[in-house]
């Protein structure tokens, strides 16, 4: 008996140091993986306040600490003209395409309609081709109707919010959670279709009405490929990604490198402030009471 | 308050599931009508349709004599509890049941006024501020209930509104909900699977089974006179033992002979056979676990039979005992009427003695399974 027990003993420290050492390794691992990550966030920052280079240099820390790149950005370039077209374009990107996915994924999820599992295979499967695909058409289309060079920040809003539709999996999974019977309730309380959508089910899908914003609000900030073929050579219609990007040429890349860092800096801004107001919201559990659990 | 009036009703799912077939039904003003059947009969079904949240397939539904086939369910004027209460989460109590008001832009003092008085009457006034989650499951039931009474509305329908409560807290608002019907005097529709929430809440009973309607009546009718085998089986706790023997008709005097024994039939059920001028043959016997007695063994009515299973319920006893043939029957016995020594003797083992009075039978043809009286 009393040797039982002090095996048992011996046994659960065993245990304990076990997962010491496990919890150890796995911090060591995570303390890493953040360190790698953090790195050339860190690195482009302080590269920003580099005042006595305009080049790439082999340390990591500022000699000269100052704002002189950001008083270039906004003193010799159109960086801000091209910083409120990228905005311009995030902020109406974020709604059409939130109205657009939240809309559809709810079609998706409630209503019963022909051909409805064929639609979704369908758009399913077209999703998979790379949009670039059909940037060719895309662009001769635009051009005849004049949404190129300075009007490119409405035609690429239409591109956009055109096939944003498509992306409904991920909301449509969150509204095939919401219990169907809320919408019945609600029917039968008097509320119509919309009524349902915008009273009860909107209510209870803050984290995926953010989600999409966010995604949708992003998205133009990080757009080079499309935003560089219907911009081209034109300032007037420039966003960040395409403008920036000529910093970066070879004849350039020796006296813009460190304003490009502190446009990347600036261009984080706005990204980050609406992640962090957005992000309160950002939690699930809402519908906890609205059926027998 | 109002009539209703189904005709026809039929429901198909997809080309060819047949959920609900050759519904009729007329439902008087305030009368409280219960759907009950097993999992999958169509009541639920049935009662969606009434609401408007299932397209009909075919036939009509008349409220008022308005047929409401194509009418949405926020133009039906009727109000719904459902199974899983349904609650809106992000809203608190008050704005739950105050939700069809303010869709219909109601003015705030009414909206006040008839929320105050539904949960008053519901005893949950001190809730109103609170959000569902931090609700108990019997006090949800309340809000649901209270939301669908502010509505004032014409038919009262209720999903299996108690399924999901425990067994107590069931019993407690099964007698609420009788209250409740007082206080609002409705059209109501119960859909339930539970035969005592059937047979104590409804004024008449619809009994359904794979879609179509089996037995309407009034919980005394569906009881002492079921339309065919599976009412009877289906109606009453524990369920109506039914075995096969054969009916003797003899000199105008009618006996029947189950496992050997031989027991007249007495009574009214007598003289409907007579009526019926129902001949000697083969039947289905049905005695309900209530009217099985104890006997001796001299009786040449008794029939013996051995105990598998005792079930002390403490107003009575379960006993499920084996005849000899094999057959498996319920004999249930108040256990006031039985002496300590006699309770002690009705073990796992024993062989007892059983019989039942001729005037408790029901009679059932073995081939359409018809109830041979009706």
């Amino acid at each position: 008996m009393k040797n039982n027990q002090k095996k048992l003993k011996r046994k659960s420290m065993g245990a304990k140091a076990k997962r010491r050492l496990s919890n150890t390794i796995i911090y060591i691992i995570l303390v890493i993986m953040t360190v790698v990550w953090l790195f050339p966030f860190v690195g482009i920052v302080l590269e920003s306040f580099k005042t006595e280079t305009k080049m790439q240099t082999g340390y990591l820390f500022p000699r000269e600490f100052g704002f002189t790149h950001y008083e270039r950005l906004f003193k010799e370039t159109d960086f801000l003209l091209w910083f409120k077209n990228t905005a311009i374009m995030g902020i109406a990107t974020a709604f059409l395409q939130t109205f657009f996915i939240l809309s559809m994924s709810y079609t998706l999820s409630r209503l019963r309609f022909k051909g409805r599992k064929f639609l979704m295979n369908f758009m399913l499967i077209l999703g998979m081709f790379p949009g670039f695909l059909t940037m060719i058409l895309i662009y001769k289309v635009f051009a005849d109707f004049g949404l190129i060079m300075e009007m490119a920040p409405l035609g690429l809003i239409i591109v956009y919010c055109a096939s944003s539709g498509m992306g409904y999996y991920v909301s449509k999974g969150f509204f095939d959670t919401i219990p169907k019977s809320l919408d019945e309730a609600a029917r039968v309380d008097g509320a119509t279709r919309w009524q349902v959508f915008y009273k009860v089910i909107m209510p209870l899908s803050k984290p995926i009405v953010i989600y999409t914003i966010l995604m949708g609000f992003m998205a133009p900030w990080g757009d080079f490929m499309l935003a560089s073929y219907l911009i081209h050579e034109n300032s007037e219609g420039m966003s960040v990604a395409v403008g920036m990007f000529e910093w970066l040429s070879a004849t350039n890349l020796n006296t813009n490198y460190t304003m490009f860092c502190a446009a990347g800096v600036i261009v984080a801004i706005p990204v980050v402030t609406v992640f962090l107001l957005l992000q309160k919201y950002y939690v699930e559990g809402v519908t906890g009471g609205a059926v027998k659990g | 308050m109002a009539t209703l009036k189904l005709t026809n009703v039929k429901k198909v799912y997809g080309k060819d599931t047949v959920a609900v077939d050759n519904f009729n039904l007329d439902i008087a003003d305030k009368e409280f009508i219960v759907f009950v059947g097993p999992s999958g009969c169509g009541k639920s079904t049935t009662l969606r349709m009434i609401a408007g949240l299932e397209d009909i397939s075919g036939g009509t539904i008349e409220i008022d004599g308005v047929v409401v086939n194509d009418l949405q369910p926020r133009d039906r004027n009727i109000a719904m509890v459902f199974q899983n209460y349904a609650l809106y989460p992000h809203l608190t109590v008050f704005e739950n049941m105050a939700f069809s008001l303010r869709l219909k832009k109601a003015p705030q003092d009414e909206v006040y006024e008839k929320v105050t008085k539904a949960a008053e009457i519901l005893g949950i006034t001190e809730y109103l501020t609170r959000k569902p989650r931090a609700l108990s499951g019997g006090q949800r039931q309340r809000v649901a209930i209270g939301r669908a009474m502010v509505r004032d509305s014409k038919v009262f329908l209720m999903d299996e509104p108690l399924s999901n409560l425990d067994a107590k807290l069931r019993n407690q608002m099964r007698a609420e909900i009788i209250l409740l019907r007082q206080k609002i005097d409705t059209t109501f529709i119960y859909v339930t699977h539970d035969q005592t929430e059937a047979m104590t809440l409804g004024d008449r009973i619809v009994i359904m089974k794979d879609g179509f309607i089996q037995q309407v009546g009034t919980p005394t009718e569906v009881f002492d006179m079921p339309i065919n085998l599976f009412v009877a089986e289906f109606i009453g706790a524990p369920k109506m033992n039914t075995f096969k023997t054969n009916l003797v008709c003899e000199n105008g005097n009618y006996y029947v002979t189950p496992y050997g024994a031989k027991i007249a039939v007495t009574g009214k059920k007598a003289e409907m056979l007579k009526e019926k001028g129902v001949g000697s043959g083969e039947v289905i016997l049905g005695v309900r676990p209530e009217h099985f007695v104890l006997s001796n063994s001299a009786n040449p009515g008794a029939i013996p039979c051995k105990i598998v299973v005792n079930e002390m319920m403490g107003s009575e006893l379960h006993l499920h005992v084996v005849e000899e043939n094999g057959d498996r029957l319920i004999v249930r016995i108040p256990t006031v009427s039985l002496e300590d020594e006699q309770r002690k003797a009705l073990v796992y083992g024993s062989t007892i003695y059983v019989t039942f009075e001729g005037k408790v039978m029901h009679f059932f043809d073995p081939e359409t399974q018809k109830n041979l009286l009706v």
